[in-house]
């Protein structure tokens, strides 16, 4: 085929041009606030192991102005995250023969409560022995 | 120009020419085939048929029975020992369409699913949910690509046919993309270029269901038969003629006119009880449908839209999940094109053109006048379709013929000398008129010499003809013809992706074809089929159990002869549907 | 009666004259049942012959109309104009091809990726004809069907960053056909198209962006076709991918 001059238009801020790009970008975005958390606690571990003092010190931290700000920004990633996790993970798996009606919102709303309370049981029953 | 050597080109990418690209390259691999269709093969109208494809599957079904609904609906004006292979070999097809992954409709069991169609006997319509034209041509696209002989030229416009000799040796076309013309020459070649139906206002066809593979046989001495033969689906959204497929009233839908009255009952289709009752009532055949409404319009009893009139298509006793399940394609385009919910309400629908009967006239083996030519699907005429087609005869049309004509093709390239040695010269020639469309200075614009012709076959060639309507016909597009010749004044002069110019051409093409519809029509004063006349109502085999056939004469009007009908043992006698009958199950 | 008008600025490129695409503003009359199509054919028809863009069926079943309208892909043919009021509605050629002219694209990435997953049944025999066909019931046919409705309209290679981004690779549509084949219960040939689905071009080029899936107007959902082989081409490289399906 003889060519003729297409036309190549460039991608440029492409993520700022609809809201289903802006949400992709925040989801993956929200990646990163999860790394931050995960330094963090990796930090308080290793302030852990440097002893008492070292410890007491890092708890002090954690209840500064700075450092709750920090941590409710990175529980809005951790949300971000979650949710969306759970928005995606449906089109990872094969079909599984269940009924559409099967997942609601509901269900896995209720699903993860329940996975809180356990949790909460579980910290209270330690905490507390 | 381009040169391509090659042994077999395909004119056409639907079902028939993929099916027949597909034979030539299992008959023999060796043999080089250019497959050029003017878009990708996935966007030809075979994409849009619905309903389904015949094949005599069911224990309780015969070729016999299969034999007599397309003999009798075809008004005998069919081939009849072309019906008989036509018969022998749908659902021969329908199984290698499965075994290539066709989604037929199946059973609980697991086989397949056939169900009722118009002035069908015995359930014999395969069918892939609602949209078999579909799941057929992208079946047949992706099947394609296993074969490594089979070359294809997407968006290639063919413009014009190397004729040497009464031989074909070679195709011109355009490139679109760049609009550089790249000739293929050939040893045999196959027409498979679709329908005419856009020569007409109201039709459902996509828009590039133009004819001008039937124009480009015509112009090389190929005889156009029974050219008058139009059907009308009686079912359509008025408009925009987008179809509701008869497979809703092989479902169970109803017509019903203004006053919710099943109106088909006093046209011969009745009684009403029992329904569903195959050949009766709204499964009757589409002339006598498409005819009915037109009676019922002139009564007044029609109901008016802002796109004219139309009665009820009437789904709703099937329920929701009955139309959900088996008529998505229909439900959705209700919503979207008519605003209409079938579960909720009636669809407005009105009779549109959607099929050619006629076409370049081929035998049984697909053969046509011209030496190596051979046609098949809506752009031939071998003749089982005789005055009026049934529903699902058309796309099992595609693969039965299809295959037939790549076989004949296959064997005539296989014995066939080397390619004609002017043919390079005829395709110069050619280039420069096609290239001088693109030139010329001065002239009226496409669309109001197309918008004209399709008025005036709307007017003139309509469900009902008369004497004066056809000659007023002929005499438009004859003008049309001339006022053509005299320029056509494009907007666009580029070279690259010129689609007007494209338009031009095939408006070249549509008058011819559209001229050789209304002189066959004006030739035939009988009413057979689709064919009716308000000033000769009857039947006439004494003159006219005949296949008109017309051929070019220049810049003048068409020369109208006939030929005979190949009859073996059916012999003509009145089309009777409705009647006596047991209730017939739904599958 | 009063003619309600909308405008349309629709991308002009003229590969023989122009080095970049530009804006050309049409003024079209319009009724409420019109689609942005019939708005296009009346700029081609009455205004501009030179407009270029494709159509065939009108009813949203070819493929051929897809276009951007006002930042989304869409059918021309299904998207109409008393839904885009008061306008002026911009329309543009599909995002991440090639533009050959005005609103028309180069396809020929999509139809070269459509023909490298071998897009038909691979059998495990070859069964003749005088069989019959196979059985396959309702439950096996909607394993796959759903997959089977993709019209190749390429909004969603319009919709997938990915595909811009990336030019390896082989995209939502290609690859769920890919799927559909694979899932087809008379057919055994994922090792044969293993090489393209396992490729970096392949399954693995998705980030699950998710938006082909929202633009599909036939709701063949290629995010799901695509993204649930991720975990088959995981299996099949720690060879365990009769884990999930069985020997096919």
């Amino acid at each position: 085929m003889s060519e003729i001059r297409t036309y190549r238009r460039p991608m440029g801020r492409w993520w700022t041009k609809n809201p289903t790009y802006r949400r992709y970008m925040a989801r993956e975005a929200s990646s990163f606030l999860l790394f931050a958390y995960a330094l963090t606690l990796l930090y308080g571990l290793w302030r852990l192991s440097q002893g008492q003092a070292a410890y007491e010190g890092w708890l002090a931290w954690l209840a500064s102005p700075f450092a709750i700000f920090l941590h409710l920004l990175m529980l809005l990633g951790m949300i971000v995250h979650t949710v969306t996790w759970f928005e995606v993970a449906p089109k990872t798996m094969p079909k599984t023969g269940l009924p559409e009606r099967a997942i609601t919102l509901g269900g896995v709303a209720a699903a993860a409560f329940a996975s809180l309370v356990v949790v909460a049981l579980a910290a209270w029953w330690g905490t507390s022995r | 120009m381009r040169i391509v050597e090659t042994d077999v080109v395909v004119i056409g990418g639907g079902g028939a020419g993929l099916r027949a690209a597909i034979a030539v390259a299992m008959r023999d691999p060796s043999l080089r085939v250019a497959l050029v269709s003017k878009v990708v093969p996935m966007r030809s109208h075979t994409v849009a048929a619905e309903g389904g494809a015949a094949g005599v599957i069911r224990a309780d079904d015969t070729l016999d029975n299969h034999f007599n609904d397309t003999v009798s609906g075809g008004d005998w004006l069919c081939d009849q020992d072309v019906v008989d292979y036509f018969v022998a070999h749908c659902a021969e097809e329908m199984i290698q369409l499965e075994h290539w992954g066709c989604p037929w409709s199946r059973h609980e069991d697991g086989s397949i699913n056939v169900r009722f169609f118009g002035g069908m006997k015995v359930q014999r319509t395969w069918f892939a949910a609602d949209r078999s034209g579909f799941h057929l041509l992208h079946t047949l696209f992706q099947t394609s690509h296993k074969y490594p002989s089979i070359a294809r030229h997407d968006e290639h416009f063919c413009v014009d046919l190397m004729v040497e000799d009464g031989r074909v040796v070679g195709a011109l076309t355009i490139e679109i993309a760049t609009g550089e013309l790249v000739v293929f020459l050939c040893r045999a070649a196959v027409l498979a270029t679709g329908g005419a139906g856009r020569v007409f206002r109201q039709n459902t066809n996509a828009g590039i269901v133009t004819g001008e593979g039937m124009g480009l046989a015509y112009r090389h001495g190929a005889a156009l038969r029974d050219m008058e033969f139009v059907q009308w689906h009686p079912t359509c959204l008025p408009g925009t003629g987008i179809l509701m497929t008869e497979a809703c009233r092989g479902e169970g839908a109803i017509l019903t006119n203004k006053d919710g009255y099943r109106y088909l009952q006093d046209y011969g289709l009745g009684p009403l009880d029992p329904w569903p009752r195959a050949k009766a009532m709204e499964l009757g055949p589409r002339d006598r449908l498409s005819q009915a409404f037109w009676h019922e319009d002139k009564k007044g009893r029609t109901i008016q839209t802002p796109q004219g009139s139309a009665v009820n298509l009437d789904l709703r006793h099937m329920g929701a999940e009955k139309i959900l399940a088996r008529l998505p394609l229909i439900t959705h385009a209700a919503r979207t094109f008519a605003g209409v919910d079938p579960v909720e309400q009636p669809i407005p629908v009105r009779p549109a053109v959607h099929y050619t009967m006629g076409g370049v006239a081929a035998d049984g083996r697909c053969a046509t006048d011209i030496a190596g030519l051979f046609a098949a699907g809506e752009c031939s005429s071998v003749g089982i379709h005789g005055a009026n087609r049934l529903g699902s005869n058309s796309l099992a049309e595609t693969v039965v013929f299809g295959k037939v004509a790549g076989e004949s093709a296959a064997a005539f390239a296989q014995d066939a000398g080397a390619t004609g040695a002017r043919a390079k010269d005829m395709a110069r020639e050619a280039a420069d008129k096609a290239l001088a469309l693109l030139t010329a200075r001065k002239g009226e614009r496409v669309a109001v010499l197309r918008g004209e012709m399709m008025d005036a076959m709307e007017e003139g060639v309509g469900l009902y003809r008369t004497q004066e309507s056809v000659d007023g016909a002929c005499r438009k597009i004859g003008e049309l013809r001339a006022r053509y010749r005299a320029g056509v004044k494009l907007d666009d002069a580029n070279r690259a992706f010129n689609t007007e110019w494209l338009s031009a051409i095939e408006l070249g093409m549509m008058l011819e074809v559209a001229e050789a519809m209304a002189h066959s029509a004006a030739w035939r004063k009988e009413s057979r089929g689709a064919h009716q006349r308000l000033d000769a109502t009857q039947r006439d085999d004494a003159s006219f159990l005949v296949h008109t056939l017309a051929r070019r004469q220049g810049e003048g009007a068409p020369a109208i002869s006939s030929s005979p009908v190949t009859i073996t043992r059916s012999q003509p006698r009145s089309r009777v549907y409705g009647g006596e009958g047991k209730q017939a199950e739904l599958t | 009666m009063n003619e309600r008008r909308i405008k349309i600025e629709g991308l002009r490129y003229n590969p023989e004259k122009d080095t970049q695409p530009r804006f050309q503003t049409y003024e079209v009359p319009f009724t409420d049942d019109m689609s942005l199509l019939q708005g296009l054919q009346y700029i081609k028809d009455n205004l501009d012959g030179s407009f270029t863009f494709r159509w065939s069926c009108r009813m949203a079943i070819c493929g051929s109309c897809g276009i951007m309208v006002n930042g989304n892909p869409r059918l021309s043919c299904e998207t109409f104009l008393r839904d885009l009021l008061p306008g002026p509605v911009r329309v543009e050629p599909l995002e991440n091809f090639p533009i050959q002219r005005d609103l028309a694209i180069d396809q020929s990435r999509f139809v070269d990726r459509l023909a490298s997953v071998k897009p038909y049944i691979v059998p495990a025999r070859e069964k003749p004809l005088a069989e019959g066909p196979h059985k396959q019931t309702p439950g096996e046919l909607a394993a796959y069907y759903q997959y089977s409705q993709c019209i190749n309209c390429l909004l969603c290679y319009a919709a997938c960053p990915q595909v811009g981004l990336n030019p390896n690779f082989v995209g939502p549509a290609a690859l769920t056909l890919l799927h559909r084949y694979n899932a087809d219960s008379r057919d055994v040939g994922w090792s044969a198209r293993a090489e393209v689905a396992n490729s970096e071009g392949g399954v693995w080029g998705c980030t699950l962006v998710g938006y082909c899936s929202q633009v599909c107007p036939k709701g063949v959902d290629p995010a799901h076709a695509v993204n649930q082989n991720k975990a088959t081409s995981a299996l099949d490289y720690f060879g365990l991918r009769a884990l999930l399906g069985g020997g096919r």
